[in-house]
């Protein structure tokens, strides 16, 4: 697998929707994956739409009783983009801790600053 | 729309979304109630071929009607389908269903073992424990796809 940014999955909506039908689910429905996402129907009916234009999700509708349910599922393409785009974001996140350590590890800590002088007058004396 | 290009807290934001998927996969007491009668229709048939000379499939058709029922009541209620990946998923759960299958087993032969031996009392007790036993292997599985789920196993 390439870690690859997908400008398509980029947005971060996208990106939590394509996340959760990701994680293991065969389909997620509507309301299962605009709770999960924390977003509104509207903004889940848009970007859903988005991404099935580009082949990344396979929407299938269907109804219990008179309720409409409108489950979802990655497609391969979609399962391979979103494989890529999450693993170029686990890469730039070790690479963003990584730097975080780095600046804490160069960055003297308050007790430093007295070291020299509590070390430095004895070797001063003694010579 | 924000941007993530720069932003990696986006992966902590997918991991709490799908902690919250991961939480619908909770089994609701009507589903465990349900898995409970169903394995005991199957535990029950040592006694029915014994002593009301049932055969063991219309036990076994009540026993699989009543799991796809409660399959279906499951989906619609979480609004997560499944499916069958292959016999690895979920991987925490694989040990889980090996149990399953040698405490079904188990449990039919000793249950045969103690009915032939006029010990009926014996052999329901162990189908009540071999039921318990089956209904916490069943929490365990769900456990186990509630891990997956969290963690994006299948991603």
């Amino acid at each position: 697998m390439t870690a690859r940014p997908d400008p398509l999955i980029h947005p971060i909506t996208r990106l939590s929707i394509c996340g959760l039908l990701a994680a293991g689910a065969d389909w997620v429905e509507f309301a299962a994956l605009r709770d999960a996402a924390g977003i509104s129907d509207s903004v889940l009916s848009k970007q859903s739409r988005v991404l099935e234009d580009a082949g990344y999700v396979e929407v299938r509708k269907g109804a219990v009783g008179r309720r409409p349910r409108t489950w979802f599922r990655l497609t391969a393409e979609g399962r391979q983009a979103v494989q890529g785009h999450l693993a170029w974001l686990a890469q730039l996140e070790e690479a963003v801790s990584a730097s975080t350590w780095d600046a804490q590890q160069a960055r003297p800590l308050p007790g430093d600053r007295d070291q020299p002088r509590r070390v430095l007058p004895p070797l001063l004396g003694s010579s | 729309m924000r941007d993530v290009a720069r932003d990696p807290a986006a992966l902590e934001l997918l991991r709490v979304q799908r902690s919250r998927l991961a939480d619908r996969m909770r089994p609701r007491w009507w589903y465990l109630t349900g898995v409970a009668i169903m394995y005991a229709l199957v535990f029950a048939v040592p006694f029915t071929s014994q002593f009301l000379g049932v055969s063991i499939w219309p036990i076994f058709a009540a026993a699989s009607a009543v799991a796809c029922l409660l399959q279906w009541g499951m989906t619609r209620a979480t609004g997560i389908k499944m499916g069958f990946r292959n016999l690895r998923y979920p991987a925490a759960g694989r040990p889980t269903r090996i149990a399953v299958v040698v405490v079904s087993l188990a449990a039919i032969a000793t249950e045969h073992f103690l009915i032939d031996r006029g010990l009926p009392a014996a052999a329901i007790v162990v189908a009540a424990l071999a039921v318990a036993a089956e209904v916490a292997l069943l929490q365990a599985a769900l456990r186990g796809i509630r891990q997956e789920l969290r963690a994006g196993g299948a991603a």
